[in-house]
């Protein structure tokens, strides 16, 4: 990825906003470093120029632009976006909810029209053999079915990006079993047939799907059914936050997981991390974030 | 006393005297193999139910020597369970588990109201993982029974898993309530039970644990990143069980875990009157011994 990022030769300007961790500095620094980004930290001078120092990090190579509080930097970074100032917006110390607000201000965001906002991000994993691209595990707390449809198409969008030109799609549920215990099997049974009339694109799709059929080869032997997916998918697409998110973080922390991943539905890339993410994963988000733009 | 690895359930189970394992439907190689490791082990006394000559023609197979373990010969599954419940509800089996037979005519027949195994509890699957980052056995419940608990199943939940782990040796286990979120929200009600599982905690209405929530999955096995978001909690980083909002978080984890993390399982269900072992088809020869082992070491 940050290969093909490199080739297109361009820089893109990143717009931190509340620029006080040290991790995100530290990967912004190393994309700057890399060739493929220019820095823009917003937030307190100071502050930042005291991470800087304590993580060896050369300021003369980033632009600090003040900001005194964490709402003023948000709005901020998300200004130079909307003007052109900046490429991408990527979140610093702050919270989701502060950040995620200013992205989607009516008048001042960064939102497409009539767009909904969702996460998707790629995940390496040494225990899966390609990228796994999952959705979504930080906005959407119970997509219907027309939010899943969209943030389908996102995670699609994604993945095409990778080289993935026919995905395919498991719809994740507790079991493969279609109940109306389980709410979300009435929107999965609808979307396979959307797909089969062309919604998707060129893709395979089924669901719903529990995690082994949809991951592990072996699983359709051991259950005695037969999915066109057959462990060898390219996307997941969870039912809920709850769901997708405990998911992700538990191959990030046990499964030496990699992750990149970006907001979707915006007219800028919007980086979006938790504030304990390592910094490899935001590296590979600034990367992606490029990729996208 | 905390488990660091699922093998250290041998060296509980092996204390006290042997349970006697009833296997319903034991044509299973997998469930036969577990439950005559465990034999050997000195941890349990197996008696299996089911269809004797397929029984003995998979151990002749398989090399399984069974001389000194009770055959019942019951050829019909459906018969076999039945048989195997009643045995246990008549105090002559002290743990009952799945062999060959479909999780729902097991729970059938536990729940029958003449002579199944109603404790007048709710039933509720824990499961005990193994994964190498994680420092110490770690347990996650409810993945596999109880679909979209509420407060009061959630409440029912922690104090079967609980007792569970008290009965393990754990005097005081830390338990998080799992959010996706640590903010207590308002429009997600996993958060809102966490809260007041956290208070009734407090209050000592639900006892013999710590509990903490919301908690998200990173900050409760993490504690680097407990740290980074600057949450103060006696339970993160040091989780010894994890309550799900409800199943379908609970088996996505479950799964990730034994798939990606190769993590390594122990499961059964509480609430009964004794243990129940209930495997799945997906779960590993390990796995299924884990299990017994488990079953054995939680039976006061």
């Amino acid at each position: 990825m940050v290969k093909c990022v490199l080739e297109s030769g361009r820089k893109h300007r990143i717009a931190l906003a509340w620029a006080h961790n040290s991790n995100s500095i530290r990967s912004l620094m190393q994309a700057v470093k890399d060739g493929f980004a220019e820095a823009l930290l917003i937030g307190q001078p100071e502050i930042i120029l005291d991470v800087c120092k304590k993580t060896a990090v050369n300021p003369g190579l980033l632009k600090i632009i003040p900001g005194y509080d964490e709402d003023s930097a948000i709005k901020l970074a998300v200004k130079l976006a909307k003007n052109g100032e900046a490429d991408v917006v990527m979140k610093g110390m702050v919270s989701t909810d502060k950040y995620l607000k200013a992205v989607m201000d009516k008048e001042n965001g960064l939102m497409l029209p009539d767009a909904v906002l969702s996460y998707v991000c790629a995940l390496e994993l040494p225990a899966y053999h390609k990228l796994l691209f999952i959705t979504d595990p930080a906005v959407l707390p119970y997509p219907n079915l027309m939010q899943k449809v969209i943030i389908t198409k996102y995670a699609s969008d994604m993945a095409g990006k990778f080289g993935v030109n026919k995905p395919k799609i498991a719809l994740i549920g507790a079991s493969e079993k279609a109940s109306p215990n389980f709410h979300y099997s009435a929107d999965y049974i609808q979307m396979c047939q959307m797909a089969k009339a062309g919604e998707f694109g060129d893709c395979i799709m089924d669901g719903p799907l529990d995690i082994f059929l949809a991951c592990d080869n072996k699983s359709q032997q051991n259950k005695g059914l037969t999915t066109p997916v057959d462990g060898d998918a390219d996307i997941l697409i969870f039912p809920s936050l709850e769901s997708c998110n405990p998911f992700y973080k538990s191959l990030m922390l046990f499964a030496n997981g990699k992750l990149a991943g970006l907001l979707r539905g915006t007219t800028k890339p919007v980086i979006l991390m938790s504030r304990n993410e390592t910094e490899k994963s935001k590296y590979y988000c600034i990367a992606l974030s490029c990729l996208m733009v | 006393m905390v488990l660091k690895n699922l093998s250290d359930l041998k060296n509980i189970a092996v204390n006290g005297p042997k349970r006697k394992l009833i296997l319903a439907a034991a044509q299973d190689k997998d469930c036969l193999a577990a439950v005559i490791k465990a034999w050997q082990d000195g941890v349990i006394e197996p008696v299996l139910v089911g269809d004797e000559s397929n029984i003995r023609e998979i151990c002749d197979a398989n090399h399984f020597n069974i001389d000194g373990i009770s055959v019942v010969n019951e050829p019909d599954i459906e018969t076999a369970v039945q048989t195997s419940v009643r045995l246990v509800h008549n105090k002559e089996g002290d743990i009952l588990m799945k062999g060959k037979a479909g999780t729902s005519t097991i729970l059938k027949s536990v729940l029958d109201k003449q002579w199944g195994l109603r404790s007048g509890r709710l039933l509720s699957h824990i499961a005990l993982f193994e994964v190498e980052a994680y420092s110490k056995v770690f347990a996650v419940t409810d993945v596999a029974m109880n679909i979209a608990p509420k407060l009061k199943e959630k409440i029912a939940i922690l104090n079967n898993s609980v007792s569970c782990l008290n009965a393990l040796g754990y005097k005081c286990p830390k338990v998080a309530i799992l959010g996706a979120v640590e903010m207590v929200n308002e429009n997600m009600e996993a958060t809102l039970d966490a809260a007041l599982l956290s208070k009734m905690n407090q209050r000592e209405q639900i006892k013999n644990c710590i509990i903490d929530g919301p908690l998200a999955f990173d900050n409760a096995v993490s504690y680097e990143s407990a740290i980074q978001k600057g949450i103060k909690s006696e339970v993160a980083g040091d989780t010894d069980l994890l309550l799900m909002p409800d199943i379908e978080v609970g088996n996505v984890l479950y799964k990730s875990l034994v798939f990606f993390a190769k993590a390594k399982v122990a499961s059964m269900i509480l609430g009964a009157i004794v243990p129940i072992v209930l495997t799945s088809r997906s779960d590993s020869e390990q796995s299924k011994y884990f299990s017994v082992l488990l079953a054995a070491g939680a039976t006061k």
